[in-house]
């Protein structure tokens, strides 16, 4: 096949592909979601589901996007709609389903960053020791509600300082999209992703040092709080909720399905190695995520507030766990303001490292099917998505993040990952695809793994997308659980998500088309 | 911390330190990216 020359950005070097990748799939879910998951469905034997899926699921999708993006970029598609056309070319329609590839990280970005912007701002107020001086739990939500705007308290009375720091966070984003792949991403990443390991390998180490800070209750331990996590209970195995929720928590962890992966890998050259540099990757994920995520926030909520706290902790959700529990465990070491600061700047890492990932394949998109300079897609980005980002930051309370999480970062995940992985084994067809991952690898794939790609994967995929619609889908789409008041602010994001995705549709129609003329053009 | 617990953190924590240390020693021993 005649692939055109390339202009496009290219990495600079293969670690900075490999901390890309993992920056864009390490987040706040390694650190928040993960030991949550993990306590609550079996503790240490959850890992069995957890690893299965990985070998199963996460690894075979890593190495699918990385093929099918190295592959896209030949032909100067750094997106999911022109990737999925050069493949299937027959097919008409194939591109707008592509379309999700670009919409799924669009929505994720317009709430996610106003999300990151409380790390910096809880980074900030770490530093100048607000946090660790707030007394109890109580407090610390009060803090949190304030911040969010959700309620006037003492603390906040308006969103002024909040939306100062989203509009930090915002501008950090655009401007390190704007200096491109090498220059902006790969350079953040190489900085960012040593110092979040680096921090969090800091706060492990104090973890594991807390011992029994309360003589009075001797089995509120580290040990005892370890247990807490990793004690198996066996029995959990039989039961699919526990099956589902660790294929989902690899699905998600690893940033597949999303399209990002694709962009980043379409960067890359037809002889740069996949298998190795994307094993790699979820390497440094799983390191973040098991290592790191599974010895800081769980052994150290047990440490100070026994199994029964825990307990209920863990019940709150993720977000109080890392926001309002951290903090107040965090308050009662030495050096509180100091160890606050790390915790809540390496959850601004992991955060800014996935956003500028999501930010990507939309610049991407329109320098690749428009033609237009990187500097101008930067700056239409920048644009959308700053006034599409106020529903999330004004409305928070209103069920808008939750309903734009649902289906940009939930619904076109499954959905997304499923087809693709049937598109990559099964239209593109098993050898020609496992050609195509060992052109320039530096290690084989486990010749198992033709199987795995072609049935177990797929299957796995159609089973995790049709339970996950049945047990979340259905209740979030039928709106479930919404107050009253709040349904005509759901039901306006909806409207407002399928005018999204038109628009990309069109934009889709209308770019690969110009694309063609302009190809046909040069030809003559 | 139950026998088993130790069993699954132990194994845990050499699977992915394992998987890591053998993919940088290869990343760094090959060439870089092309």
């Amino acid at each position: 096949m005649n692939q055109p020359k390339t202009r496009r950005d290219t990495w600079g070097s293969r670690l900075g592909i490999i901390m890309a990748v993992a920056g864009s799939a390490v987040g706040l879910g390694n650190f928040l979601r993960f030991p949550v998951q993990a306590a609550g469905n079996g503790g240490g034997a959850f890992m069995i589901p957890y690893l299965v899926s990985l070998v199963l699921l996460g690894i075979p999708l890593m190495w699918i996007e990385w093929t099918l993006g190295r592959f896209g970029g030949g032909f100067e598609h750094g997106t999911a709609p022109g990737i999925f056309h050069s493949i299937w070319q027959k097919n008409r329609f194939i591109k707008y389903f592509g379309v999700i590839g670009i919409f799924g990280p669009f929505v994720i970005f317009i709430y996610y960053t106003f999300i990151e912007s409380w790390t910096l701002a809880y980074s900030y107020y770490s530093l100048k020791g607000v946090l660790t001086g707030l007394p109890d739990q109580a407090a610390l939500q009060s803090f949190l509600k304030g911040f969010q705007g959700l309620e006037k308290n003492a603390f906040f009375t308006d969103l002024g300082l909040t939306y100062v720091f989203f509009l930090v966070t915002f501008f950090v984003n655009v401007a390190v999209v704007s200096y491109g792949i090498r220059g902006g991403i790969e350079w953040l990443c190489k900085i960012a992703m040593p110092v979040l390991l680096l921090f969090g390998i800091v706060l492990v180490g104090r973890v594991l040092t807390l011992g029994t800070p309360d003589p009075a209750r001797p089995d509120w331990n580290l040990v005892n709080g370890l247990g807490f996590l990793w004690n198996p209970d066996l029995t959990a195995l039989k039961s699919a909720k526990v099956w589902l929720a660790a294929a989902g928590q690899i699905f998600f962890t690893l940033s597949v399905g999303i399209g990002v992966i694709l962009t980043y890998a379409s960067y890359l050259s037809k002889g740069d190695d996949v298998v190795l540099s994307g094993l790699t990757a979820v390497g440094v994920n799983e390191f973040a995520e098991v290592i790191l995520g599974g010895c800081i926030i769980i052994p150290a909520a047990f440490v100070f507030f026994g199994p029964v706290g825990v307990q209920a902790i863990a019940k709150q959700g993720a977000f109080d766990l890392g926001f309002v529990t951290m903090p107040l465990v965090l308050g009662k070491i030495p050096l509180a303001a100091f160890f606050s600061f790390i915790w809540f700047a390496l959850l601004f890492l992991a955060g800014v490292t996935s956003s500028v990932s999501l930010a990507q394949p939309s610049i991407a998109f329109m320098e690749d099917e428009f033609n237009i300079s990187r500097k101008k897609a930067v700056g239409i980005f920048a644009a959308a998505a700053f006034i599409l980002c106020q529903p999330a930051v004004f409305w928070l309370g209103r069920g808008v993040v939750n309903e734009l999480d649902f289906w940009g970062g939930t619904f076109c995940l499954v959905l997304f990952g499923t087809v693709e992985a049937i598109l990559f084994a099964w239209v593109f067809g098993i050898d020609k695809a496992w050609e195509e991952i060992h052109h320039g690898a530096d290690m084989g794939v486990p010749a198992v793994y033709k199987f795995i790609i072609k049935y177990v994967t797929p299957v796995f995929l159609l089973i995790v997308l049709g339970a996950w619609f049945v047990q979340e889908g259905l209740p979030t789409i039928m709106m479930k659980g919404v107050a009253e008041a709040d349904r005509m602010f759901v039901f306006g994001t909806r409207i407002g998500l399928v005018a999204l995705f038109a628009v990309l549709a069109i934009l889709v129609r209308v770019g690969l088309r110009g694309r063609q003329r302009r190809r046909e053009r040069e030809r003559i | 911390m139950k026998l088993a617990g130790w069993v699954f953190f132990a194994l845990s924590w050499f699977l992915i330190l394992g998987l890591n240390v053998f993919c940088f020693i290869k990343v760094f021993s090959k060439r870089v990216i092309r």
